[in-house]
């Protein structure tokens, strides 16, 4: 009897138990349709001194070769799935380093460093591209003296 | 003989015309001036300036000035003292006999003044009598006669025996071109048989003419006649050519004048020649003599582009020509008289290589090229198209070490530039002008120009020429 009054006191817990796993695992699915039909999108797109609790650290625009690096900070929400992006470093217009950087839905940031060397002052950018080349954006920037 | 060729090659038509007419005036100057001392110094200025030029030549600096002076001076002195003289030539012949005609005797010989006087005077019926005396000495028999010895002129003649003349009445004897004697009283013939209408004159040609070798040209006052006298003859003279012919026989001048007027024929070509001769030293001394050079900076010309192919860039837009010729034409060349065309007919687009040659430079006449530098000259040829760019702004210098330049905005970011698609399609950003950080401590802003590299790139009509820099400065965080 006892148990009979614990199953019953349980039951509708299990019922709704039971319906709410449909449930559940339709609102998942929802969500991950509605993830991915939404585009990667770049919200953050900076030159840096240095990263600091994964923000970037003193902005800027033009550094001093005596920091001796630069770092581009990228941050993207939302991250569909799982993809990677491409940092690509010219010096002037001749491209100077390619850095592959994975992403991780539903929102990344990752950056890359470069370090220079007294011949690297100049007009620098930086193109954050897609697999497929296409241009996110481009940071533009000095080193000087 | 490839010299020579050469040579030839390089006279020009107006060198010809240069000589040909230069000559010819100084052929002139000879014909007009000839016997006279106005010649003779015009032979000496001559020689004076090829002295100089000699001199010149040699590097005989201060004889060649101090000659160069005398010349000069010599050239207006001319002009100033043989004024008179020259006056007189020029007055003397009209415009044809000054550019054209050549008489071979300027100066008329003694015989032809006698003929012209006594045809004057017989037609004036003025009686004359006129003694030419041969080998034989007349003293012995003429007398009273007034010693004269005066260059014979139609002139003179005319007066002595004017009627007012006192020694109209007597004879005058003339010997070579002087009248000797006036007033001279011939022996009178005891002939019987002369005309009884023939009067004391004829008698007394006839008397002088019997008794000696002279023969004795008379005109009677009465009937105007023209008697001569020789020996015991006596013949009227109606031809001018008779009586002259008779005059030159007595006095030796028949072969005499035909061999005159040869020797001038010869002396007037022999002046014709030399005249040539003479320009043509100078032409070589002016034109080829002494060789200078010079070079100049000629601008190229690029001909026969297609219009719708632009020149995007060249190795040099100018070229140095060194060229050669004589002092005065080097010295006269002006850069707008040479001029350096390439034919841009065959080009391609992309970079076109061109050897300068002969045939891309016009020169003046009588310049050479010696030489060009560069000789190869490279022409980029391009499509002109219009793209937009960005900016980025080329910053130099050192900021402040406790500043961040965190923030650039640019007015416009991009800009529309023309250039040739080879070189816009390899172009993705637009530099500015450099931008010095070192005075900046607050932010701002600031206007530059873009640095459009090449230079080929253009702005676009309408797009703006220069940026505006608007930066953000901050503290730098401890």
């Amino acid at each position: 009897m006892r148990y009979k009054i614990f199953i019953l006191f349980l039951l509708p817990f299990f019922i709704i138990f039971c319906l709410s796993i449909p449930s559940y695992s339709q609102h998942d699915e929802k969500n991950s349709s509605a993830q991915k039909s939404k585009k990667l999108t770049l919200v953050q797109a900076v030159m840096c001194e240095g990263i600091q609790d994964y923000k970037p650290w003193n902005q800027a625009i033009v550094f001093s070769i005596s920091i001796g690096k630069v770092s581009c900070f990228t941050s993207f929400d939302p991250v569909p799935e799982k993809t990677y992006i491409y940092h690509n470093w010219y010096y002037k217009d001749s491209l100077s380093k390619r850095m592959k950087l994975f992403l991780q839905p539903p929102i990344w940031s990752t950056f890359s460093s470069i370090q220079f060397r007294e011949a690297d002052k100049g007009l620098w950018r930086v193109e954050i591209t897609n697999p497929e080349g296409n241009i996110f954006q481009i940071v533009r920037f000095s080193i000087t003296d | 003989m490839n010299k020579l060729l050469l040579f030839l090659y390089s006279i020009r038509w107006q060198d010809i015309v240069d000589v040909t007419l230069n000559s010819y005036i100084l052929f002139r100057l000879y014909v007009l001036f000839r016997g006279t001392t106005t010649l003779r110094v015009l032979i000496v200025i001559a020689f004076l300036w090829f002295f100089q030029r000699i001199a010149a030549y040699l590097g005989l600096i201060i004889t060649s000035w101090a000659v160069q002076g005398v010349t000069a001076v010599a050239a207006l002195i001319i002009i100033v003292i043989f004024r008179n003289e020259i006056r007189s030539v020029l007055q003397a012949k009209n415009l044809k006999a000054i550019l054209w005609g050549v008489s071979l005797k300027t100066i008329k010989t003694p015989v032809e003044i006698v003929i012209e006087s006594v045809y004057e005077m017989a037609r004036k019926k003025i009686g004359a009598l006129i003694v030419f005396p041969a080998k034989e000495d007349l003293k012995e028999l003429i007398q009273n006669g007034v010693s004269w010895r005066g260059r014979i002129s139609k002139e003179m003649i005319m007066s002595i025996f004017w009627h007012g003349n006192p020694v109209h009445d007597g004879a005058a004897v003339i010997q070579g071109d002087q009248i000797t004697d006036v007033g001279v009283i011939l022996p009178l013939s005891n002939r019987k048989d002369i005309p009884l209408y023939y009067g004391t004159r004829h008698r007394a040609a006839a008397g002088l003419a019997e008794a000696t070798d002279a023969l004795v040209v008379l005109v009677s006052e009465e009937r105007g006649d023209i008697v001569v006298a020789k020996e015991s003859s006596m013949r009227v003279i109606h031809q001018k050519e008779e009586l002259a012919k008779i005059l030159q026989e007595h006095v030796g001048i028949t072969t005499k004048g035909a061999d005159h007027t040869r020797n001038e024929k010869i002396k007037t070509g022999f002046a014709a020649v030399v005249s040539v001769l003479f320009i043509i030293g100078v032409w070589f001394s002016f034109s080829r003599g002494l060789e200078s050079m010079i070079t100049l900076e000629i601008p190229i010309e690029y001909m026969n582009r297609d219009p719708k192919i632009e020149i995007l860039a060249t190795s040099v837009n100018a070229l140095n020509l060194n060229l050669s010729g004589s002092g005065t034409i080097i010295k006269t060349i002006r850069p707008d008289q040479v001029n350096v065309k390439l034919d841009l007919s065959k080009a391609v687009i992309g970079r076109n290589t061109y050897t300068i040659t002969k045939k891309n430079i016009t020169l003046p006449p009588g310049a050479f090229l010696k030489g060009v530098k560069p000789s190869v000259v490279e022409v980029t040829l391009d499509v002109p198209i219009s793209k937009s760019l960005p900016v980025q702004v080329d910053w130099a210098g050192k900021l402040p070490e406790n500043l961040i330049l965190s923030e650039v905005k640019l007015y416009p970011a991009k800009l529309l530039i023309v250039g040739g698609s080879h070189i816009l399609n390899n172009i993705t950003t637009i530099y500015t002008e450099k931008v010095l950080l070192d005075n900046i401590s607050e932010s701002g802003k600031i206007s530059v120009k873009p640095a459009l590299d090449p230079a080929s790139l253009k702005i676009a009509l309408g797009s703006k020429d220069k940026i505006l820099i608007e930066y953000v400065v901050k503290e730098r965080p401890q």
